[in-house]
């Protein structure tokens, strides 16, 4: 199966028409359960980033290589690889980012944002093609942690990267995780709007 | 059945070189990792201590770590210290035993280097050797006594206990009398916003200065903190006002964190546990050296 799609394009994808969070809806329990501050959704959005970039590159790699029905053990493996090898990584290199990030490093195992690209995409396009995808794919996750972040951390806390804008805590619920299904939510329904009025506007012309 | 054997093979094969490539990722980076460990437990012990950024603590300062065994026989349980008897390298240690009713059973001179007793498994080792077959040791844990020029100034203790999800590990600094000298939160799994809060230092600082009788008796009022107390705690005004409202409220309980009542009591009941205990244990063992006229280095 040949891509035709050009690297820009398929960046794109990955952070408008196809956000894992807000039009995929994966990976909601981890990403809700993090993204109580803008920091947080940073902090995770790059340590996806990098796993699922690597993960993408090695499965298309050795894509001839891994017998179909075992294709799923195969990429929970990579990712578990990937994943261990960051967090050794980090924890030596970089303690002080580690020590903000260690708790969500080890949760990427279970992400299925990754382990769906595998699948999807990387198991049969190139190398080349796998990189861009996972790269926008990653980043598409990043930013809709990061949006989420700033909701509820703005709504739930006062503040934005832990600085106090408010000064006051306008609504304590926004802290909690069921809120952050409630925000997913809310952005779905805005990105989703604001998709069918583009069109619409566009069919009109 | 040939099916079988491919999958069997490739997915063994795969396994390999997963475990290659973090093996050999380990074994680059654990050097790194340990030392980083170290360092951080260096700074947050100075830092309970008071000697922050520019503040360095003074050659006269020295620290000294105590280990306890638990020691378990047929016939008889009992406690072991493991002592450091001088400074540096060439001090040696000794191990004493103490029965429950605080009373000694022996001491013996073990022959260890500091390097050793600070690895685990070899400090196990040698602990094992001493007490004799027969009895199994268990390694209860450690506390360091901070002395200036002889003279103690703090002990500092290492802690875990059940938080809300899982156990919070924490290492506090007391003063000679007890006292309350600072707390650190080394690692928890509270929830972000909501437990996780029992980092910061406005709630930290509330355990600052509480004198042992307070600590014995501590709990939680559920009520939020007085605005200009919270300024004190989060260090907003001058040093004198700070040791001030610390005067005003060392008597006082522990304000419950917003929406985090259940990980507040878990720290304050757990910091109690480990004050009050460790109070006691250091004097039986002080009673039993002084009664025995053993020479340690603290």
């Amino acid at each position: 199966m040949a891509n035709d799609k050009s690297s820009m394009q398929l960046i794109s994808r990955g952070i408008l028409s196809e956000n894992p969070i807000f039009k995929l809806a994966l990976s909601m329990c981890p990403a809700v359960g993090i993204s109580t501050t803008v920091m947080n959704g940073l902090m995770l959005g790059i340590a996806v980033l990098f796993v699922q970039v690597f993960s993408s590159v090695t499965i298309s790699i050795f894509k001839n290589l891994i017998h179909p029905r075992i294709r799923i053990p195969t990429y929970t493996l990579t990712i578990a690889t990937w994943v261990t090898v960051i967090d050794l990584v980090l924890a030596a290199y970089m303690p002080e980012a580690y020590a903000k990030m260690g708790i969500f490093v080890k949760l990427i195992v279970a992400f299925a944002i990754i382990t769906m690209r595998l699948e999807m995409f990387a198991c049969k396009e190139s190398v080349n093609d796998s990189f861009w995808d996972g790269l926008g794919m990653g980043l598409g996750f990043m930013i809709g942690m990061m949006v989420i972040g700033f909701v509820r951390e703005l709504l739930g806390s006062g503040m934005i990267f832990g600085y106090d804008v408010l000064g006051f805590k306008p609504l304590l619920f926004f802290i909690l995780p069921s809120a952050g299904f409630f925000v997913v939510g809310l952005m779905m329904a805005f990105f989703n709007w604001i998709e069918i009025f583009y069109k619409r506007t566009k069919g009109l012309k | 059945m040939k099916d079988i054997i491919t999958i069997i093979v490739r997915l063994t094969v795969s396994c390999l070189l997963a475990a290659t490539v973090m093996g050999l990722c380990f074994v680059f980076t654990s050097n790194a990792k340990k030392h980083n460990e170290h360092v951080k437990e260096q700074k947050v012990m100075f830092e309970l201590l008071g000697y922050k950024g520019d503040v360095k603590a003074p050659e006269s300062v020295k620290m000294h770590e105590l280990y306890r065994y638990v020691i378990s026989g047929n016939d008889r349980q009992s406690i072991g210290y493991l002592l450091p008897q001088g400074e540096g390298e060439h001090g040696g240690y000794l191990f004493v035993n103490i029965d429950l009713n605080g009373s000694m059973i022996e001491n013996k001179k073990v022959d260890i280097t500091e390097a050793e007793a600070l690895e685990a498994e070899s400090r196990d080792k040698a602990v094992q050797a001493t007490v004799g077959s027969g009895y199994s040791v268990a390694f209860a844990d450690q506390t360091i006594v901070v002395t200036d020029n002889g003279a103690r100034i703090a002990y500092l203790l290492d802690g875990k206990f059940q938080g809300f999800k899982t156990f919070v590990s924490v290492m506090l600094a007391v003063d000679p009398s007890f006292a309350m000298v600072g707390l650190e939160i080394l690692e928890h799994e509270e929830d972000p916003g909501l437990g996780a809060e029992i980092e910061q230092d406005y709630f930290k600082n509330q355990f600052k200065g509480k004198p042992f009788e307070a600590m014995k008796a501590i709990d939680v009022v559920k009520a939020p903190i007085p605005a200009d107390y919270l300024n004190a705690l989060n260090g907003k005004v001058s040093e004198e006002d700070v040791l001030a409202f610390r005067e005003q409220y060392k008597s006082k309980d522990i304000y419950a964190l917003t929406g985090a009542t259940i990980s507040t009591r878990a720290v304050c009941n757990g910091v109690k546990g480990i004050v009050t205990k460790f109070a006691y244990r250091i004097n039986v063992l002080d009673k039993v050296l002084q009664e025995q006229q053993l020479a340690v280095s603290f």
